[in-house]
């Protein structure tokens, strides 16, 4: 067994046996991502269940025939329970001792308006007891309600002006006249879809991308940290250093090594992510109809392998990064404080980018984003789902320059004594300079 | 004495960390088979010394050449012939005394046998048994120091450079860590490089000292003759004597 296999099968056994990152890094997504998720679905099946099963209360000063037949609607389809007092005041007060959300009021000369082809005037009051979103959802449910019945009055309506004047024609379309339907470009492909219905592709884009760099990073910029770090905690790196292997090869293993438990975390990540917008968004279905692959934008064997490379890189630079930082640090909590400023960075990009395009942004904001490599890596995922490959190929390139930097500066650190001999609490920016 | 059998000649060693000054042109030398002591007080240099040795540490001036090999142009071939015990030492907590002891051997092991014989020798020197299997996580200080001990040595090397090999221990692991340093360094025809400021451990374990303060050696010899030569009683009578007179 090389050298170098060894350190990693050591690294790898460190981290994952270390209950903080067994459990943070690849317990806790696995379980706490689902747990949300069901959470989530299962109040918004209760507010769905709310909405189906809402009663509403009437209260009518109306007797005519058409409040006759708007209220015999109403009991067709719901529960309803109907208040008789002698004021709207009263009325009002008896509402509230019902467990009904709604009060639909009927005035006095609704049927004689409606009968006359003026405009029936009614009114909802809405009891809001809990403030929940429930609530608020069965508050509209009558309003629906009473925008259908409107609607089908209105076909009557229209059905008796045109038999009146005697004209052939068919109600529906003197009702809506306009029939509109959408078609989608992406990548010069015109689709038969409404934009709209290509939701969860651009969530996919915009928001999974950057969540999924941003979470790897995170990942490996923890791990990296803490395996320098717990040396220096635990006392085995002066040892570490005294063995016959090239510091190289320690620096390599400690890479290897987090990027192993980094992949395996955002693998359990991405599956409790997964399983998270599954089982939340369950009760629409409608978001997740559509793929990438049914709109023309699926990845080709060549954009997954630049996409895969990309996100290596990157990976590579974070880790680097983050050990050339924790070198400086003598104890896990101090590494993971000071490479906690690297979050910045990490996260800024990722969530200007979901919001918004580069191009879109003012000029200076632009070229401070283009600094940082993390916004190459979102961009080149972006741009590898739509074929543009000459950008992913500058990201790589960029980012692999600041890797080399980085990891020249990490091995430099290593090779000299600092590395034994730097403190994060006896660190200062000014000692460094004239060090050098 | 030729310098071939010379394990460590370490001349004027001076060492700075910003203003302190840890060592200020130390020189001393080990010969190849012995057990050499550096006695001294806290602070005196002792550790920086060990370090510069071990090659962990550059010195600001002054040389190091281990078994003829330069520390400070060639520290990757003095690697391969030392193994050095930091004071503060610890083993990787995640791992079972097995493990750590296998970690290490796939260092120095060329072949897979190698590194079962050296992880059996590591098992016989710390002593530790069926606890071996235990994470290090609950190890006593003692168990520790006996399995970091057995991690040192185990490999054979040619110097074996010891930081306070017993700091902090109770009487009987300390007595079992002596004890084993000295039977290891007799049966492999091992060279031993300790610190200690424990005088009587350095007096019942080493061939030669060197007294160290302030960062200079202040004397050199077998225990006995430093005894004669400042008429002292023991050696730390000795080494007070030759404070006072430095």
């Amino acid at each position: 067994m090389g050298k170098l296999t060894t350190l990693v099968i050591k690294e790898v056994k460190e981290l994952i046996r270390d209950p903080k990152i067994l459990i943070g890094v690849i317990l806790m997504p696995v379980i706490i991502f689902p747990v949300m998720g069901s959470a989530i679905s299962v109040s918004q099946k209760s507010v769905m269940q709310a909405m189906i099963t809402a009663s509403f209360a009437v209260y009518s000063k109306d007797e005519g025939e058409a409040a006759t037949a708007l209220l015999n609607y109403i009991y067709i389809n719901n529960t309803v329970i109907l208040i008789e007092r002698d004021s709207l005041e009263e009325a009002i007060v008896a509402f509230q001792d019902t467990n009904a959300t709604t009060l639909l009021f009927i005035p006095e000369g609704y049927s004689q308006n409606v009968s006359q082809g003026l405009r029936g005037r009614l009114k909802i009051y809405a009891n809001l007891k809990s403030m929940t979103i429930a609530e608020t959802g069965t508050t509209d449910a009558l309003g629906n309600v009473m925008g259908v019945y409107g609607y089908l009055l209105s076909l009557s309506k229209i059905n008796n002006l045109l038999e009146a004047a005697g004209v052939v024609a068919d109600p529906l379309t003197v009702r809506t006249p306009l029939s509109i339907s959408y078609s989608t470009i992406i990548k010069g492909n015109v689709l038969e879809v409404a934009p709209s219905s290509i939701f969860s592709i651009i969530m996919t884009q915009s928001i999974m991308l950057p969540v999924m760099v941003m979470v790897m990073l995170m990942f490996a910029i923890q791990m990296a940290a803490t395996s320098i770090a717990i040396e220096k905690e635990q006392k085995t790196l002066e040892t570490l250093m005294t063995l016959p292997v090239g510091r190289m090869t320690i620096l390599s293993g400690k890479l290897a090594g987090s990027i192993v438990v980094a992949i395996a975390g955002a693998i359990a990540y991405m599956i409790g992510f997964g399983y998270y917008m599954t089982s939340a968004f369950s009760f629409a279905p409608e978001m997740t109809s559509m793929s990438t692959g049914d709109v023309g934008i699926g990845l080709e064997p060549i954009g997954t392998i630049l996409l895969g490379v990309n996100i290596f890189v990157t990976l590579v630079s974070g880790l680097a990064l983050a050990i050339s930082l924790a070198t400086f640090a003598d104890s896990v909590r101090s590494a993971q404080s000071l490479t906690g400023f690297l979050t910045v960075p990490v996260i800024l990009p990722a969530i200007i980018l979901m919001f918004s395009d580069l191009q879109m942004l003012p000029q200076t904001v632009q070229w401070l984003l283009l600094v940082i490599p993390y916004t190459h890596s979102i961009i080149a995922s972006k741009a590898a789902f739509l074929g543009n490959y000459g950008i992913v190929f500058r990201s790589i390139g960029y980012i692999s320059v600041f890797t080399i930097v980085v990891l020249y500066i990490a091995a430099r650190i290593f090779s000299t004594e600092r590395i034994i001999t730097a403190r994060f609490t006896s660190f200062s920016l000014k000692d460094l300079l004239k060090r050098h | 004495m030729n310098l071939m059998e010379s394990a460590i000649e370490a001349k004027d060693l001076v060492k700075n960390f910003g203003n302190i000054v840890a060592l200020n042109g130390a020189s001393f030398q080990v010969r190849d088979r012995e057990i050499f002591g550096l006695i001294g007080p806290n602070g005196a240099g002792k550790t920086t010394a060990l370090r510069i040795i071990s090659t962990l540490l550059k010195p600001t001036s002054g040389t190091v050449r281990v078994f003829d090999v330069d520390v400070v142009r060639t520290p990757e071939k003095v690697r391969e012939h030392i193994s050095y015990l930091p004071e503060e030492a610890g083993a990787y907590q995640n791992l079972s005394g097995y493990e750590y002891l296998r970690f290490m051997a796939g260092f120095y092991a060329r072949e897979g046998n190698g590194v079962n014989e050296m992880v059996e020798e590591g098992e016989r020197i710390s002593g530790l048994g069926d606890r071996l299997e235990d994470r290090v996580k609950g190890y006593s200080k003692g168990m520790n120091r006996r399995l970091l001990l057995g991690r040192a040595l185990m490999m054979r090397p040619k110097l074996a450079v010891l930081d306070e090999p017993t700091s902090g221990l109770d009487v009987l692991h300390a007595f079992h860590v002596r004890q084993t340093i000295k039977e290891f360094a007799d049966r492999q025809g091992v060279t031993i490089l300790l610190s200690s400021h424990n005088m009587l451990e350095v007096e019942y374990l080493c061939h030669r000292v060197a007294l160290i303060d302030e960062g200079s050696v202040i004397a050199i010899g077998t225990p006995e003759a430093l005894k004669d030569r400042f008429s002292s009683e023991n050696l730390e009578q000795a080494f007070m004597e030759a404070t006072r007179l430095g």
